[in-house]
């Protein structure tokens, strides 16, 4: 076996076992929440942290997201002279698929990475091991409220980006581009379905994306070298294996709901 | 708890080591270490840098476990205990970090007062009262409000002293609490570690390499080098034991059992010359 061929083995050995790892991170997670109800202030505070500190970046990438999606689909529809279903595509689109992977990519960049770097500078100052030893489980004090906010969050921020999207986009088609007010809503609501495009779509696309990235960003801040390079490299691997998650996911999903 | 980690009849060692073996990456930490830490007695433990020090602070308190031997704490053996009873056990210790570990979350009152809020339903104003009482035993109440970012490192280290006493526990573990304290606030850090011995009979552990500070206020003295316990006795006489090890030490050495150079090829081949042309 060339040695090319060993280190893609150790490569692949390497993902799974580190995924393997993240998975019994995650039973330590779901284990420790009983416990870390007495922390309810700590979870509200992480909300604020994660949840209402990302909304200025979640809304304004909302409203250019629904614009610019809005102007290309005009230009392609009216060569069909189809410009009549641009609020219906907008939203589908929106709801479907922009608002959840938009979301919550924005979300791991935003919110992943803060986690990431404020657990992983906690464990390189041994503020986890004090907790350790003022006998308060750090899971149940650091790791679920982080997890939790992000779950909390995401749902939230993703309906939040959808209204401004088809905001965006009613802006563009109809204020900008002349399509008919009564026609661009009408066709929107006839075609978009509750619970096939914003329950399946927004809702449950959102918590299982929040999970994986609150999953993924307490993880690799909590089990970061406690060094200065330690916590970049994590920072960077949150991005990164969020990003990857977070599409490889929405294909499955996608597969499962549609 | 396992049979093996229940408690052992009183005895006058509050902390009791018995063949303590640690390799960390290769190297032989502790080799069959014995010691005991009596109660109510102030202890330095001393030795050269990388020696193991803060690793025995480690095992006392369970943050790491053994390759073989026991660490006994106020009769139970720590490396048989389940995480609850440790958490337990650790309710009863202060354990002062060498960085001082501040939650740079929280301001300096709501650090002191981290522990009682967690484990604790006492109403804020005994709280408040509790807090301020051991913020000014360590002359930092009128720094309640700071954040740990304003703090100099003196002043931190004496916060995180306050927060190791919040419980008034019965074993404290200080590592390096001398490191970086003028002169003023290591004299008075001295005095509580003393006071707190004497009124509240406080076990005391310390780990520090200030000779004349340790002198004022340990009654025993331990010196670790090479896994293993090379000298102990009375603070005032140990440097003068005779042992080469005590000597090395104490006389501030490079030659002598504890080598100086870390363990390395040959100097003039490292550098580029031949040998024997130099």
């Amino acid at each position: 076996m060339s040695a090319q061929m060993r280190r893609g083995e150790n490569v692949v050995i390497g993902s799974l076992a580190q995924i393997g790892r993240c998975g019994l991170f995650l039973l330590r997670i779901l284990a420790a929440i009983p416990r870390s109800l007495r922390h309810t202030r700590e979870t509200v505070r992480q909300l604020w942290f994660v949840g209402a500190m990302s909304l200025t970046i979640i809304m304004t990438c909302g409203l250019f997201v629904g614009m610019v999606l809005s102007l290309q689909l005009y230009h392609v529809l009216s060569i069909f002279g189809g410009t009549s279903a641009t609020g219906s595509v907008v939203a589908l689109s929106v709801y479907r698929e922009l608002g959840p992977v938009v979301t919550a990519l924005l979300f791991a960049g935003r919110a992943g990475t803060s986690i990431t770097a404020e657990i992983g500078l906690m464990r390189a100052t041994d503020q986890i091991a004090a907790m350790e030893m003022m006998a308060v489980d750090p899971i149940a004090y650091v790791a679920v409220p982080r997890f939790l906010s992000g779950l909390i969050a995401m749902p939230l921020l993703c309906c939040v980006f959808c209204g401004l999207s088809i905001f965006g986009g009613h802006l563009v088609a109809v204020d900008w581009l002349g399509v008919d007010n009564g026609t661009f809503w009408s066709n929107m609501t006839s075609t978009v379905k509750v619970w096939d495009d914003v329950v399946n779509g927004v809702i449950w696309k959102s918590l299982a994306f929040g999970g994986v990235v609150s999953l993924i960003a307490v993880f690799q801040g909590y089990t970061t070298a406690p060094t200065s390079e330690g916590v970049a490299y994590a920072t960077t691997r949150t991005v990164v294996a969020s990003s990857i998650a977070i599409l490889a996911l929405d294909f499955v999903l996608t597969a499962f709901l549609m | 708890m396992t049979d093996t980690a229940q408690a052992q009849p009183e005895d006058r060692a509050l902390v009791r080591i018995r063949g303590l073996t640690t390799v960390l990456n290769g190297k032989v930490v502790f080799d069959k270490l014995d010691l005991d830490i009596s109660r109510g007695k102030v202890t330095a433990i001393m030795g050269p840098s990388g020696t193991g020090k803060t690793t025995l602070l480690k095992h006392i308190t369970g943050q790491m476990r053994a390759n073989s031997g026991e660490v006994w704490v106020d009769g139970l053996n720590v490396g048989k205990l389940s995480r609850q009873a440790l958490f337990d056990l650790r309710e009863r210790i202060g354990y002062l970090f060498q960085n001082s570990a501040l939650l740079t979350d929280f301001d300096v009152f709501e650090n002191v007062a981290f522990p009682l809020r967690q484990h604790t339903r006492l109403p804020e104003v005994l709280i408040r009262n509790i807090v301020l009482t051991k913020l000014q035993a360590v002359g930092l109440r009128g720094a309640a409000s700071l954040t740990p970012a304003e703090l100099s490192g003196g002043m931190a280290r004496r916060v995180a002293l306050a927060r190791a006493i919040v419980f008034d526990p019965m074993l404290i573990l200080y590592d390096e609490p001398f490191v970086g304290l003028d002169p003023i606030a290591l004299n008075q850090v001295l005095k509580l570690i003393r006071t707190l011995n004497e009124t509240l009979g406080i076990t005391s552990v310390l780990v520090a390499h200030e000779l004349e500070a340790i002198k004022q206020v340990a009654d025993h003295v331990y010196l670790i080098a090479n896994g293993k316990v090379v000298g102990q006795g009375d603070p005032k006489s140990i440097e003068h034991d005779g042992s080469p090890w005590t000597r090395q030490f104490f006389g501030g050495e490079a030659d002598g059992p504890v080598p100086f150079q870390y363990p390395a090829g040959d100097y003039a081949e490292a550098l580029g010359f031949r040998q024997g042309a130099v």
